[in-house]
This record gives C-alpha cells, structure tokens and sequence, in this order.
C-alpha cells in the first residue's frame, strides 16, 4: 500500500499546509493560538523531512526531523509560553505599516515574484518542479517571517516571526541547498538563544519594543521626557 | 456593390443637412426644424447602419472617395470588417439618442439651444462615423478633433450651471492631450513609412515608443484609469441624450483607434497584452469602486463607463495574450468578447443614461438620495432602467451577461498557457475580473433600489411625472437590444459565422421563464391566495423617508471594506486657552474623500508645468538688449554644436 | 438532447429539489443538539414550508412589483442552477448546462432581485440586509471564482457533469489539488448559505442580519419561496463540494438500480457534511462584519495557493 502513496502530493500537501499555517499566523492576533500554529507548521517541518527522508534514504533528513521535534515543537514553545505567562498579554491587536489582509496580498506578490527570479538562476539546477516548489515556498514563507517582524509590535509575535523566518530558510535548504547539519544545528542553538533573550527582554523590561525604547529614550534624556511629570 | 456605398454617402449627406439645416433659422416654427433634423439624423443613422449591416455580413473591404484633391487632402473613407461593426455601434445609438432627443430636446432653456443640439447632435454622430471610417491618419486627426470639438460644445452646454466650466477645461484639456500623444504616433509611423495611409506596417524604428504614443493617446479618450479623470466631469455636465453617446460610443471610437492600430498597423509584440490586461483590470476595479461612493446618477454611470472600458480592454489584452502564445481558438473567443462587450456597454449604458436623464428631467435633481419610489411614479422608466442595470450588472440571459460569459470562458481557458507566470497574472487578473463584476451588481442594487424603490426622499421625487412618450421610446430601442442580444446571442454568432460550444440562452431563457411560470401556475391553483396590504415593520414606529437606507448607508460597508483605495483625508484642528494643551477651547474635525488621481498625478503635473512657465516666462524682460543677448547665445550654442559634432 | 439526458438532468435537479430541506433541518437539529437542546424534529422544514404555502400574504404599501415578482424570479433561476449539478447520474448535457459560470450567474441573479426586494419596503433593516449581503457576496465573488478556476485548471473542463465524470474516476486522495480546492470551497459554502461566521441564520437580530433581514417583510407563500429556494442553493453548493472531494458512488449508468445507488450516497455524503456544518457553526464565533475582510483575504490567498500547486508544478 505504501509504494501507491504517491510522494509528490504529499509533498505538497505538506507544503500548502506550511503556507496556510504563515498565513494564520500573519493574520491572527491571539497570541496562543499563533504559538500553537507556529508548534503545527514545525510539526509539518518535521514531517516534510520525514517524508524526504522516506523518498531519499538521505540520512541527514532524519536527524534533521529529530532535531526539528525536539526543538522547535517541544523547546522553544515551551519557553515562550512560559514568557508568555510571566508577561500575562494574550493578545497582539496593532499591526505596522500593513494590515494583515494585506500582506497576504502582498504574499501572493512574493511566491509569484520569488518564482520569477528563482526561475533566471535555478533553471539548471533542478529540473524537478516539486523541489522549485519547496523552494519558491521556502522564500516566501521566511519573506513572511520578516513581515511578521516588522508588521507586529509584541515581542513574543515578532520572535515567532523570525522563527518562521528561520523555518523558511530550512524548507528552501532542505530543497535546494542541502544545507550542511552542524550548521543547521548551530541555526537552533542561536534560535534558542534568541528566544531565551527575547524572554529576558520581554519579561524583564517590558512587553512591546515600543515602550521598550520609550524607556530607552527616557534613560537617555531624562530632561526631555521626565521633567514635565 | 454601388448601392453599398451610396448607402454611405446618403449617410454623410442627411447628417450634413441636419446638422445645417437648424442653424440656418430659415423660418419661424423653428420646431418644425428641429424636428426634420433630428429626424435626418435618425435615416442616416439608419442609412449607416444598413451599410455597415451589408459590409459586415459580406465581410468585404471598401475604398469610398469622397473628396481628394491629390496633395495633402485626401478624403478617402476604407471600411472593413472592424469598422463596419463600430459603425453599427454608433449609428444604434445615435439612433435611439436622437429619437430620445424629440422630448428631450424640448425641454432644454432656450429656443437657441434647441436649435444647437439638433444640429450638433448631427456633426457629433457624423464625425464618430467618419472617424472609424479614415482612411489615412490625417483624415483620422481631422475628424478626431471635430469630434473633441462638437463634444466638447455639448459638455459646455448648459455653461451657466455650476461645475460645467470645470468640466469643460478638463475635458477640453485631456482631449488635446490625447490628439498630441496620437499626433506623435502617427508621425512616428510615418517617419517610418512615408505614408500617411492606416495599413499594415511590418518593419518600424522606435516601436515601442510608437505604441505607447497611441495607447497613452487613446487611453485618455477611452477613460482608461489612470487618464480617466475627465470622465466624471464631462457627462454628468453633458446633456442626458449627449451623455449615452459620449459614453456610449464617443469612448468606443478611442477603442476603436486602439484596435485598429495594434491589429492592422503595427507589428504586435508580446508584453502588449500583458500591459492592455493589466490595464484593463485596473480600470475596471478602480471604475466601479468610485462608483460605489458617488451618488450623482450621472457620474456614478460615468465611472461605469471606466469600468467597462476595462473591461473591454481585458478582453482585447486576452486575445493578444492567447495569440502570441498561439492559442487561437481562445485568442477569437477573447476578440469576440471584447468586441461583443462594447456593443453591449454601448446598448445598456446609452440606455442608461437616456432613463436617468428622464428621471433628470422628472424631479430636477441629480443626487439618488432625493429620489425613491420613482417606480410607481414612472414605472416605464422604472422597467427600462432595471433592464440596463440587470444587463451591466452581467446578469442571464441579458446581453450583459453573454460577454462577460465569454471573457469567464476565455480566462479559464488560461490553463493552456504554458508560462507559469503568465497562467498566474492571468489568474489574478480573472480575481479582479470577478470582484469587478460582483461590485458592479451592488451598485446597480443601490442605483435601482434607492432611486426607484420604498418611500419617495424628496417633494420632487414625489410629485414626479412619467415622461413623455419619444423619451420613453428612445430607451426602448437599446432596451429591446439588450434582452434580444443576450437571449438570442447564440444564434446570432452563428448567423454572422462565428460557432462556439458557449451555453446557448434561448434554452436557459425558455428554462427560467417555465419554471417560473410552473411556479405561479401550481401556486395560483394549491397555496391560499389571500393577499392583505400591511404596513412595513418598524418596531412600533413609524416609518417615513428619513428612516429608510440611503445611498451613502448602502455602500458604507464597501467604502470600509474597500477604505485604503478611496484615501480620506482627516483634518483635526485644536486650538486651547493654555500652552500646556490642557484647556480645550474650540477645534474642528473634518474628513475629506480624497481624489487620489486628481491630487496625486493631475494637480502635480499642473503644478510642475506652471512652475515652469513662470521660470521661462521670468526670462521675459520686455527688453530688446536681452532678447540680443539671447540670440547671441542660441548663435554660439549653435556654432559649439557644429563645431564639435561636425 | 435525447430523453435519456433529459431524464437525468430532470432526476439530478428533481432529487435536490426533494432534499434540500432535509438539509437544512438537519443543521439545525444539529446545532441544537450542541447546544444543549432536543432541537425541532428533522423535517420541520417540509411542516414550515406546507404551513407557509397555506397563509395569506402582506404586502407593504411602500412595496412595489420587485416584490411580488422576487420570489417567482429567486425560484426560477435557483431551479435553473438545479439542473446544473449531477448528483444522482451524469450525463453530456448540451446546450451549456452545467456550464460553471452560467451556474453563479444564475445564483447571483437570484441575489441581485432578493436585495432588490430588501429595499422595496422601505425598511431599514431591509436596506442593511441588503447592503451586508452585496457587499459580502462582492468581496467573497474573486475567491469563488479563483476556486472554480483551480478547478477548471485541475480538470480541464468548465462543465460540472465532465468535471464530476472525472472526479469519480479519480482517486481524489491522490490529488492534493482537489483535497485543497475543498477548503476555500467548504468557506464558499459557509458564506453563500449566510452561515457563522459571516451570517447567522437563526437570529433576526441587526448584528447578525445579513440573508434573513431581506426575508423580513416577505410572508405566506412568498416566504416559503424564498426559505425554499436558500435551501436548494445551499444544496448545490454541497454537492459541487461533496462531488469534489467525495465523488464515490456518482454513476455515469442510466439503470434505476445505479441511480438509486447514487441517490442513496448522495444523500449519506450529505448528510454527513450537514452535520459537519453544524459542529462547524457551533464551534465558530460570529465575526463582526468588518473583519471579515482578513477573513476572506486568508480564503483568498488558499486558493491561490492550490492554484500555484497546479500552475507551478
């Protein structure tokens, strides 16, 4: 039964499902449950290089997909959950520069964009249209990342944003580059760094970045900001 | 072969005669007069119609020599296939504008203002016809102009209402633009040629810019968004029966011009369709949601005409996509939409206008909001105007619906594409395509349903009068084509030789109409029949017209889904007694609907060229020692130029 | 057409006429269920529907012929969708039956005289109904038709009786296209049938009133037209879903027992996806109106994501 399970649409499947779970956590604002979508598209990651893994036999996928479980579905949730309990904020309502439905608009744009210029230099590397695929998804996925980092003001939402940068960068590796393994383990260490730190920024100083550097300001000039009250 | 031309001829003569005959003020019924011409114009409307009707049926190409005098004037008129088919377009409407016009032309002010629209409503539809019909590109700039001009005359009609100046030098500043971006083309195709003759050209230097000249050129005159700023002032200001032409078909010549010159004149090439597409989208989503904002009937329908030239241009962009990619069958199936759509947009929307001006001329007001309840009033209108708002709204089994059907069938034929990227822009512009066609069926549910429907808003909308019979009759002619033309599309392909697998709506017609007389019939005999008159509920109070949804509620939710694209701009002013900003004195909020185009690309350019102006102007002195010196300079700069070139 | 084709097509639009109803109590009693309560009985809309046939009808005096004539044209042209979908046999129709777009045309041609008809009164909770049902049938319009597109783009065909005769052939678990398609096409299904969280079909409250506020002025047999006439359209749409994504059991075969094969799993498929849609609604909160756009945009984009699938690969 198994070899009638044709790998290319899960393949697909699994990507589409990864762009979907981007999609949600551009637009949504309910901090728990972009947390948890972040958890589902690492899962999707894990299962992705499983089912590499499966087709190719490559050794380094697998490990890849231990890693992606042990880390970014169990770990790093973990820890921002935590900080999210410290801090007591559930939800992340603003939005920067562009709305949400807009930069699903603007996402649309991006695989179509990424697409165009991927097909200038890639065309001979890979004739297989599944891997241009991962590929185009790969970047647009980690160029959504990015908006999440600039589109959004609280600090847990712009770290899950770059996460899903980092998730993004790895679907294009695992697709087109092979990224070596030290170094993708070198990428989840920073990752968890980044995240520890990101806790100690949050919990400790304050929720949003904004009044983050508003504090920041205040130290600098305290005459300007601290002699009217 | 002779009776054809002469056909022709008759045409141009009748138009001739009535566009001279009311300004010769012979006697004194002038009404007399007035009526002849615009009864000429109504045979050699018909005239032109026959002729163009035989040409297109015989699918032949005819020189007719009117008047040459073997150096530059060269009055030579060339009718194909294309032409003859833009020809019908026109002379239908004419038609059915001037027979409108018995009433309407009546009512106008003064006994010399009748006379001029009967006698410019001639030289107006004349120059469209003889504008499809050049031969040669001055013949084609000659006629372009009279046609600018007589247009021009009507948008300042009625001059002493306020707004019509504007309008005016709006349009009349756009037109001129358009005839010099054509003006530059045409040179640069005869810089090439050497002929001033509109005939296929197979090698040309500067092509690119070539094409862009004459798309930019035509865009203007077509409306195409972002040159389409002239369109919302020029036809509410036009008189009602002026404004179904000028949408109607005055827009259908620019598209003309533009298909003319990308099929026959230039060679194509392949980003031309990508750009018309594009284009196209653009105009046809932006069209309709400044339509939905805009409460002055006439404007709302002129920002419709935006969006069906979208449309069209959607279709046309189509099939120059499909053929450069050697998809033909598609390629004819897109062709045949756009050209099907602009028949239709001319039908439904001179139909259109035509019953607004009747409502217009009914209660004196332009706004929707101070109408409703018109359709007991007015019911004849009533029925017109929702057979042109189900038709635009590209609803079965009218007209409307057929080509929008083809353009859905032509898009989703994108699959054979072999460009990815080509496939996926095709499918985002069919996205816009869809959105536009949804919007437009809102805004015809606003436009119909708060005009003619619930409680009268207004003293003049209640004591409103049906109007009188030649206005009604004029609406009826592009009314009876709009149900004729989609019922029967199917059949009348095929009479003119063109056979698709398209659904055929005489049978969905006959389908609908049986079910819905199965419905009535069983009903009539089985359920209770007992009808009782009641009252509208309204939670215990009662209802007037103040409690009714307005235009402006009708569209909120749009105007929010949609608030990024219209571009408020909100003013906060405070001023308090305090410099802390503490005591709160007097202030003023106001939120202002942008015109993004007119404030961001129009005023700018207005600005930069005045700007310039009074730069060269400072250069004046009125002083002859300065205009020495300049020369002396222009000689020096001339000897460098020789010197070190040569 | 020969008999037999019109036999089919007159069986296909026959069947749906006969469960559309059904469908619709089975989503309440669902709903109910959920809630808590014992819910109306399974075929309270065939009672409702007799009931209504037998009372007189109200006529506002601010009313004009749109509203008299509303139901009539609401049943025509959702009746003329009817022989558009196969669910009971399949056949090669001519004539441009089953033709994709033709289907929505008809749909929203129904929609343009019911909002018509929510102005007639005068009422302004007609005006609001009407105004929120364009305006959500506007924005959700690029959605369905890219959905469709995906489907055109997937199957080659712009005819539903060729598309579902190749679905039932398919093995749709095989193809990540049609299992995607299902989903911005289940959103279609919840938005066209005015259902949370666009629309509330229970309440006539004005924060929910989108289809029922049109309805508000309507009584007696009218009533029950239009009541009928959503129910059928919200079967079409179940049924373009279910012969997307579960085709099994449609026959191509023009033999009774054939037919009554895929009558029967016509209806177990949709009863299924009733229920479906009821757990769905209840486990849905009412969005408020203006945030449905981030909604739609999140529709939008799978779509054009299962678009992609197909286009780039």
């Amino acid at each position: 039964m198994i070899d009638a399970i044709p790998i290319p649409g899960i393949i697909q499947a699994i990507l589409v499902l990864i762009m979907i779970t981007g999609a949600l956590i551009v637009t949504r604002k309910d901090l728990l449950s972009l947390l948890s979508m972040y958890r589902l598209q690492s899962l999707l990651l894990m299962f992705l290089a499983l089912v590499l893994y499966a087709e190719s036999g490559n050794y380094v996928l697998l490990q890849m997909a231990v890693l992606t479980l042990a880390s970014k579905v169990l770990l790093i949730p973990y820890i921002i959950r935590r900080m999210q309990k410290e801090i007591n904020i559930s939800k992340d309502i603003s939005f920067h520069y562009i709305s949400p439905a807009y930069s699903l608009f603007i996402t649309v744009a991006l695989i179509f964009f990424s697409y165009y210029s991927l097909s200038k230099t890639l065309n001979e590397l890979t004739d297989n249209k599944l891997f241009y695929l991962g590929a185009v998804f790969g970047i647009s996925l980690a160029l959504m990342g990015m908006m999440v980092t600039f589109s959004r003001k609280k600090i847990v939402t712009k770290t899950i944003g770059y996460l899903m940068m980092e998730n993004g960068a790895l679907i294009f590796s695992i697709f087109i580059t092979e990224l070596p393994f030290l170094i993708e383990v070198l990428i989840i260490i920073d990752l968890v760094i980044l995240v520890l730190l990101a806790a100690i920024l949050a919990v400790g100083m304050d929720s949003s970045i904004e009044e983050f550097q508003a504090k920041l300001e205040r130290i600098k000039h305290p005459a300007r900001n601290g002699g009217t009250h | 072969m002779i009776m054809f031309t002469s056909l022709f001829y008759l045409g141009i003569f009748l138009s001739l005669l009535g566009f001279v005959l009311p300004l010769l003020r012979l006697e004194n019924n002038r009404k007399a007069h007035r009526t002849f011409s615009y009864s000429l114009s109504i045979l050699s409307s018909v005239s032109f119609l026959a002729f163009s009707a035989l040409v297109f049926l015989k699918k032949g190409e005819y020189l007719i020599p009117v008047y040459s005098n073997a150096g530059l004037i060269d009055f030579t008129f060339y009718v194909d296939q294309l032409s003859a088919f833009f020809i019908a377009v026109i002379s239908v409407v004419s038609l059915s504008s001037a027979v409108y016009s018995f009433g309407y032309g009546e009512h106008l002010s003064h006994e010399r203002r009748k006379d001029y629209m009967a006698s410019l409503l001639n030289l107006f539809a004349l120059s469209m016809v003889l504008v499809v019909a050049s031969y040669n590109t001055l013949e084609f700039i000659f006629f372009w102009e009279l046609l600018s001009m007589s247009s021009f005359l009507f948008v300042l009609f009625e001059y002493g209402k306020p707004g019509t100046r504007k309008a005016g030098l709006y349009y009349f500043i756009m037109t001129q633009l358009s005839t010099m971006f054509l003006l530059l083309g045409f040179f640069g195709i005869y810089a090439n040629t050497g002929s001033f003759n509109i005939q296929p050209v197979t090698s040309l230097q500067n092509l690119t810019l070539i094409f862009l000249s004459l798309f930019i050129g035509f865009s203007i005159k077509a409306g195409v968004v972002p040159f389409h700023k002239w369109l919302p002032y020029a036809h509410p200001a036009a008189p009602s029966n002026i404004s179904a032409m000028m949408s109607g078909v005055m827009l259908k010549v620019a598209i003309y011009g533009l298909m003319r010159f990308t099929l026959t004149v230039l060679p194509q090439e392949r980003w031309w369709g990508v750009l018309i597409l594009v284009a196209g989208t653009v105009s046809a989503i932006l069209g309709v949601i400044y339509a939905l904002k805009e409460h002055d009937i006439k404007r709302l329908l002129a920002y419709h005409s935006i969006e069906n030239i979208g449309i069209i241009l959607i279709g046309f962009g189509l099939y120059l996509i499909y053929s450069a990619n050697d998809l033909n069958e598609l390629a004819i199936l897109a062709l045949a939409a756009a050209l099907f759509h602009t028949l239709n947009h001319a039908l439904f929307k001179s139909l259109l206008f035509l019953t607004a001006g009747s409502v217009v001329s009914a209660t004196g007001k332009h706004n929707i909001e101070e109408y409703g309840g018109l359709i007991k009033t007015m019911p004849y209108t009533a029925a017109l105007f929702l057979i042109g708002a189900v038709s635009i709204s590209g609803l079965p089994p009218f007209n409307g619906f057929v080509s929008e059907l083809m353009l859905f069938q032509a898009f989703l034929g994108s699959y054979l594409i072999q460009d990815p990227l080509l496939k996926s822009l095709v499918v985002l512009c069919l996205s816009g395509f869809a959105l536009t066609s949804a919007l437009a069926a809102a805004c015809f549910v606003k436009a119909f349903g708060i005009t003619f429907l619930a409680v009268p808003r207004s003293e003049s909308a209640r004591d409103a009068k049906e109007v009188g019979k030649c206005m009604i009759a004029g609406a009826v002619i592009p009314a009876v084509l709009c149900i004729v033309l989609g019922v029967f599309s199917l059949q009348i392909f095929s009479l003119m030789g063109y056979r698709t697998d398209l659904p055929d709506m005489l049978v969905i017609g006959i389908i609908m109409s049986l079910f819905y007389a199965i419905t009535y019939l069983v009903l009539k005999n089985t359920a209770a029949n007992k009808v009782r008159a009641g009252e509208t509920w309204g939670c215990g109070t009662p209802l007037s017209s103040r409690t009714e949804y307005t235009a402006s509620g009708f569209s909120q939710p749009i105007v929010r889904f949609f608030k990024d694209i219209y571009q408020t701009r909100e003013v906060n002013e405070r001023r308090f007694y305090d410099k802390q900003n503490t005591l709160f004195k007097e202030g003023a909020g106001e939120i202002h609907l942008m015109k993004f185009f007119e404030e961001k690309l129009y005023d700018p350019v207005a600005r930069s060229i005045n700007y310039l102006s009074i730069k060269v102007s400072a250069l004046e002195n009125w002083s002859l020692d300065t205009y020495v010196l300049y020369a002396f300079l222009a000689v020096l700069a001339t000897v460098a130029y020789v010197g070190w070139i040569a | 057409m020969n008999p037999a084709q019109v036999l089919c097509i007159a069986i296909n639009a026959g069947l749906i006429l006969g469960i559309s109803p059904f469908f619709m109590g089975l989503v309440k009693k669902t709903k109910a269920l959920c809630q808590g309560r014992r819910g109306p009985p399974l075929m309270q809309p065939y009672y409702n529907l007799a009931k209504l046939l037998k009372k007189e009808r109200v006529y506002s005096g601010n009313s004009s012929v749109i509203m008299k004539a509303t139901p009539y044209i609401n049943m025509a042209a959702i009746t003329a969708a009817a022989l558009f979908i196969p669910v009971a046999c399949i056949t090669t129709p001519a004539y441009g039956l089953g033709n994709i777009i033709l289907f929505l045309y008809l749909l929203a041609l129904a929609k343009f005289f019911m909002a018509l008809a929510g102005l007639d009164a005068g009422s302004t909770f007609g005006g609001m109904s009407s105004s929120r049902e364009m305006s959500i049938s506007s924005i959700i319009e690029p959605i369905t038709i890219v959905v469709f597109a995906a489907l055109v783009y997937t199957l080659h065909t712009v005819n539903f009786y060729d598309m579902f005769s190749q679905t039932t052939i398919m093995q749709p678990f095989f193809q990540p296209e049609l299992l995607f398609i299902s989903i911005p096409l289940f959103i279609v299904l919840i938005v066209e049938t005015a259902r949370v969280p666009v629309d509330n079909p229970e309440t006539h409250l004005e924060l929910t009133m989108v289809h029922e506020g049109m309805l508000l002025e309507y009584s007696g047999r009218d009533l029950a037209f239009m009541e009928f006439s959503n129910s059928i359209k919200q079967t079409l749409f179940m049924a373009v879903l279910i012969n997307t994504i579960l085709p099994w059991g449609l026959s191509a075969e023009l033999t009774a027992p054939a037919i009554l094969f895929s009558a029967a799993a016509f209806l177990v498929k949709g009863a299924f996806l009733a229920v479906l849609m009821g757990l769905f609604e209840s486990a849905q909160a009412k969005v408020r109106l203006f945030a449905l756009p981030s909604l739609f945009a999140l529709a939008f984009f799978f779509s054009i994501l299962t678009v992609c699938l197909e286009v780039f690969s």
